[in-house]
Order: structure tokens, then C-alpha cells, then sequence
């Protein structure tokens, strides 16, 4: 019965979900420092590009190549940060974009490593690997009833599905911290956060970082769950995308990166009609947005809303609870 | 081959200055960057496309016509994304660029559905006219696109520093609550403004369709991209700037292509933007501070 539920066209596009929310997580955090960067489409090829050179010529396990391909994202990320932090508002914007076209137009003309603009195939794919593991050591899909196909891409949800629970629960306690009080002040005010004593250059290149790792690494998982990567798939129109989730979804609460990762990839799967047209709709979102909602569908008040109603909610239980026993 | 290259590059240059000239109209009033710019100019070259080569009608109702449609979406753009945003509470300054972006892509691919992905040819009658002076060939598109350049740059400059409506823009452009309150219609100014910087797009496009006879969806993203590598340069909201840094990145380019590699061509104009972000943010020509530009 779990074998016939578990299709794996479903699966890969739950797992395409989830590569997207972290995506509109790396977004989201530089935005809640006041920052908006269009570069991030660079950085996830930087990571994808780094994890599948890494495990195609020198074999390294997946995982270090993952690691690897978040690390020098970020340290890229560090490196741009750092300049670019005299810029404000569009000018950071334009400096970004600036870069991931760079960045792409060097994947297109490094042909002896990155193969040109026909792209990286042969990567190794990150299921396939942990189904031999899990073979080597005695284990067979068949004894639970699935089979290998299924096996596969319900290993990669599982182990996304899990990532995505760690770095949700990590930036929703970083936000509530010093660092993340730090953002939200930097974002209202600058001057004023810098004259109440915050190290401005710390938290700006800290959030700047965040948002590059965070791109880089959904690259290179994006590698390794593709198993074909070209310097198409990190061109411009995927920084769009990628702004697109948090704008819409909301970009000042986390949970509105991810609903707007979650709707907008759903959205174009389900609708097939619609993914003719997909980015005409997003280009109307982003403008409809700006005028009518420029805070994202769901913000701060949405959330206190459902937390009220839930509340009021057990409240009234309690109450007629209260009333039967009198 | 060293002065064709430079005439070469002077002719892509007046092009791009033409263009950068729209971005930094729409800039120096509003303070916004109009991420759409580089579409409508696409949309003008199309234009282009259908008057001559589907339509079979001569290259300058063409120019009409893309005039007519660009200053047309023009002011469809202020009306549906700028005007809205416009003295709204709360609204960050960011805004305006999400939602150009918006009608950038709208408009890049409503082009792919209409005309597809390749490359459409713009044919025109001259195209093969050329002059030998000494052992230089030049083509007669060339000087074509270099008068027009060159005539549209000084009818702009003209009507800014002379005419009551450019004085209106410049007064507008200083500071837009004092202008509103001297009596200038800045609603109007503004308008005005994105028309003529979206018209002066559509001629752009026309342009780049002669010197190079072919016309795709994609040209607008790049151009558009170039357009603001060239502001940048030259100091956004800076006239004069715009046409310098639209020449140099023109020979620029044009030089990569001769003597570098030519697949490098398009990384000069990002490279630029950067370099000239860290080192010099108002830019060569510029005297503002990035700051001020917010």
C-alpha cells in the first residue's frame, strides 16, 4: 500500500520543495538585515559547481562535497560582503546582480572545468549512493516494500525534510537572539542601530554570509539530487525565483519564505496550463504585491491572527467546561 | 583595423548611450532604477521587426510606430508599477526595483510567446551600403546610427537646460515636494519622464536592430544590464555621464572582442559595475555619495 502511494514524480518534486525553501531562507536572511541581494543565483552555482567538480575528479563522499560547496559559497559570500557593504539599497542590489552574471558568465567560458554551457552531467546522485550504502550493509527496499526507485527519492525527502527542520528551527531561535534583534534594527535603522552601540559591519557581513552558504548549499544539494547541473540553472531568471518566494510569501517572518517556496513550486505542478505562463504570473505577483501587500502574504499580524484564533479557540473549551461543571 | 574597431565600437557605444540616457532620466527624477528599461527597449526592436521585415513598410514608420508602442508602456509602467507605490506609508525603498523586475519579466515573456525564442532578422534596404575611405570600410547604418545618437543626445539636452517642461524635470529631479509646491506639475513631470525614457528605449531598439539584424527575447535583459553598468559609470542621474560611459563601454566591449576573448564580452559591463561600486560609487562623472541616492 505505501508503494503505490509513494510515486516518485511526487517525491521529486517534494524534494524540489524543500531546495527551495532553503533557498528562500538564504533570501529571507539578508533581507531581515535591510540588504537585498540579487546575487544569490550565483551562489548556489558557486556551491553546486564546487560539490560536483569535488565528487566527479576526486571522489570525496557527498556529503564533504555538500560541505565544501557551502563553505566557499560563503566564503565568496565573504568576500563580496565585505566592499559591497558600503552600498545601500539598489546599489547592493545591482552590485549582486552584477555578480551572478559574472559568475555565470564564467561557468559558461571556463570550458576545461565546468564544460561550457552544456553543463555538468554524471554527478553523483544522492540516493543512488546511500541505496548502495544501504545494500552493501544488507538491507533491500524489497523488505519493506518498496521499490528501489521509490526507496531512492523517499531517502532524499527524508533527509531534506530534516535539514529543512534544522535550519527552520535554528534561524527561529537566531532571530529571537541578540543577532537577530541586531538584523531587525539594522533593517528600520541603520544610523540609529550603529549610534545604539551595534557593530553594523559585523551583523551586515554576518547576515550577507548566512544568505550565501545557505545558497550555496541548496546548490550543491541541488547537484546532487539533479545529477545534472548547467550554468542555466543559476542564470538571473533563477534569482528572481528565488526573491520571488520570500516577496510573496512574506518576507519578514521565516514561515513566509516558506509558504511562498512551498505555494510557487506547488503551483506550477499542479496547474500544468499554468507552467507555460509561470513567469508572466510571477512578474504580475511581483508587481500586485508591491502595490497591494508589500510585506508578503504572510506577515507578523497573519501570525498573531492564527495564534489568537487557536487560542480563543481552547479558551471557549475551557470555559463551557467550566460552566457544565457548575 | 584599429579605427574600424573604434568606429565599431563608437556605434555599439552611441547605442548604449541612448539607452543608459533612459535609465538615468527615470533616476535623476524618481531616484528609482527602472529594471524594466531593457525589456521595453526589446519590445521596441520587435516593433521594429514587424513594421519592416513581417510588414514590409519603410524603417522610419517603424520608428514611429516603436516611438508610439514604447512611450505607450511607458505609461502603462508609471500608471500600474511606479504611481502606486508612489508617498505610500511604509513602503520600502526597495519596492519600486521588486516591481519593475515584475514588468521586466512579464514583458520578456510575453515576447517569447509572442515572436519565440530565436533570433527574429531585421532586414532593411542599406544594410550592405559601405564606404571605403583609404583602407577603412564604413558602413552607411554606422554613421546612420552614430547622427541619430548624437541628434537625440543634443535634442535632449536641449530641452532639459532650455525649455520650461525641462526645467520643470530638473526642478522636479532636485527636490519633488518644493517643485510640487513652486507650482510644477510633478505628477505630469514624472509621467512625462518614464514616456520619454521609454520612447527614447523603443529608438534604441531600433537601432540595435540595424547594426546588428537580428532581434531576440533575451536582448533586454542584457542590454538592460548594461544600461545600468553604464549609469553607474557615469554617475547615475548624470547625464553628460550616461553618453561618456555608454561610449567607453561600446569601445570597451568592441576591444575585448578584437583583441581578448569574445566570450568575455558581456562579463566587462558587470566587472565594471562592481569595480566602479567599490571604488567610486558616484561614479566618474558623479558627485553624489551612494548614499545620497537611496
Amino acid at each position: 500500500m505505501l508503494g503505490e502511494i509513494l510515486n516518485p514524480y511526487y517525491l521529486q518534486v517534494a524534494a524540489f520543495i524543500m531546495i527551495n525553501i532553503i533557498l528562500a531562507i538564504s533570501i529571507y536572511i539578508t533581507l531581515s538585515s535591510g540588504q537585498l541581494s540579487l546575487g544569490s543565483a550565483g551562489f548556489m552555482g558557486i556551491g553546486a559547481y564546487t560539490s560536483a567538480l569535488l565528487t566527479i575528479h576526486f571522489e570525496l563522499p557527498i556529503i564533504v562535497g555538500i560541505l565544501a560547496g557551502a563553505v566557499v559559497a560563503g566564503i565568496i559570500g565573504i568576500l563580496i560582503g565585505i566592499p559591497a557593504l558600503r552600498l545601500q539599497g539598489v546599489y547592493l542590489a545591482i552590485a549582486t546582480l552584477g555578480f551572478g552574471e559574472v559568475v555565470r558568465i564564467i561557468f559558461v567560458n571556463w570550458e576545461s572545468v565546468t564544460r561550457g554551457s552544456i553543463g555538468l552531467s554524471g554527478i553523483p546522485h544522492m540516493g543512488r549512493e546511500l541505496l548502495r550504502f544501504f545494500k552493501d550493509i544488507g538491507f533491500d527496499p524489497d523488505m519493506i516494500g518498496l521499490k528501489n526507485n521509490q526507496f531512492i527519492y523517499l531517502l532524499v525527502l527524508l533527509i531534506l525534510v530534516l535539514i529543512n527542520i534544522i535550519l527552520i528551527w535554528f534561524f527561529t531561535r537566531q532571530n529571537k537572539s541578540r543577532i537577530g534583534r541586531a538584523f531587525a534594527a539594522i533593517k528600520m535603522d541603520e544610523k540609529a542601530a550603529e549610534a545604539m552601540g551595534l557593530n553594523i559591519t559585523y551583523y551586515k557581513v554576518l547576515s550577507f554570509a548566512q544568505g550565501a552558504v545557505l545558497a550555496g548549499f541548496a546548490g550543491a544539494l541541488y547537484a546532487h539530487v539533479l545529477a545534472y547541473i548547467s550554468p542555466a540553472d543559476f542564470a538571473y531568471h533563477r534569482a528572481i525565483e528565488i526573491l520571488i518566494f520570500s516577496v510573496f510569501g512574506g518576507s519578514e517572518v521565516i514561515l513566509g519564505a516558506v509558504f511562498g517556496a512551498t505555494f510557487l513550486t506547488l503551483l506550477p505542478e499542479a496547474l500544468r496550463f499554468i507552467s507555460e505562463y509561470r513567469y508572466m504570473i510571477y512578474g504580475a505577483i511581483l508587481v500586485l504585491m508591491m502595490a497591494f501587500r508589500p510585506q508578503g502574504i504572510i506577515d507578523a499580524s497573519v501570525l498573531n491572527w492564527f495564534k489568537k484564533n487557536l487560542k480563543s479557540k481552547r479558551g471557549t473549551n475551557h470555559g463551557t467546561r467550566i460552566n457544565k461543571n457548575n | 583595423m584599429l579605427i574600424e574597431q573604434l568606429i565599431n565600437g563608437i556605434t555599439l557605444g552611441s547605442i548604449y548611450a541612448i539607452v543608459a540616457l533612459g535609465f538615468t532620466l527615470v533616476f535623476g527624477v524618481l531616484g528609482i532604477i527602472n529594471m524594466a528599461h531593457g525589456e521595453i527597449f526589446m519590445i521596441g526592436a520587435f516593433i521594429g521587426v514587424v513594421t519592416t521585415s513581417v510588414l514590409g513598410l519603410p524603417l522610419w514608420i517603424a520608428f514611429i510606430a516603436a516611438i508610439g508602442v514604447t512611450a505607450a508602456l511607458g505609461y502603462l509602467l508609471e500608471r500600474i508599477a511606479l504611481r502606486p507605490l508612489r508617498g505610500k506609508q511604509g513602503v520600502s525603498h526597495l519596492a519600486p526595483l521588486i516591481s519593475t523586475i515584475g514588468v521586466s519579466i512579464i514583458l520578456e515573456n510575453l515576447s517569447h510567446h509572442l515572436f519565440g525564442a530565436g533570433n527574429q532578422p531585421f532586414r532593411n534596404a542599406f544594410a550592405d551600403i559601405q564606404f571605403q575611405i583609404g583602407s577603412i570600410t564604413v558602413y552607411l547604418v554606422q554613421i546612420l546610427i552614430f547622427v541619430i545618437s548624437i541628434a537625440l543626445m543634443l535634442t535632449l539636452s536641449f530641452w532639459l537646460s532650455k525649455t520650461k517642461a525641462g526645467k520643470a524635470l530638473r526642478a522636479t529631479a532636485e527636490n519633488l515636494e518644493t517643485a510640487s509646491l513652486l507650482g510644477v506639475n510633478t505628477k505630469r513631470t514624472i509621467t512625462t519622464t518614464v514616456i520619454i525614457a521609454s520612447a527614447m528605449g523603443g529608438i534604441a531598439g531600433i537601432l540595435v536592430g540595424m547594426a546588428f539584424n537580428s532581434v531576440n527575447p533575451q536582448m533586454g535583459l542584457s542590454m538592460g544590464l548594461k544600461g545600468l553598468a553604464i549609469i553607474i559609470l557615469g554617475g547615475m542621474g548624470n547625464v553628460k555621464g550616461a553618453m561618456a560611459g555608454g561610449l567607453l563601454l561600446g569601445v570597451a566591449e568592441t576591444g575585448i572582442v578584437a583583441y581578448g576573448d569574445s566570450g568575455y564580452r558581456d562579463a566587462v559591463a558587470f566587472i565594471t559595475i562592481i569595480f566602479i561600486l567599490l571604488l567610486r560609487p558616484q561614479g566618474l562623472f558623479g558627485k553624489k555619495t551612494a548614499e545620497a541616492g537611496r
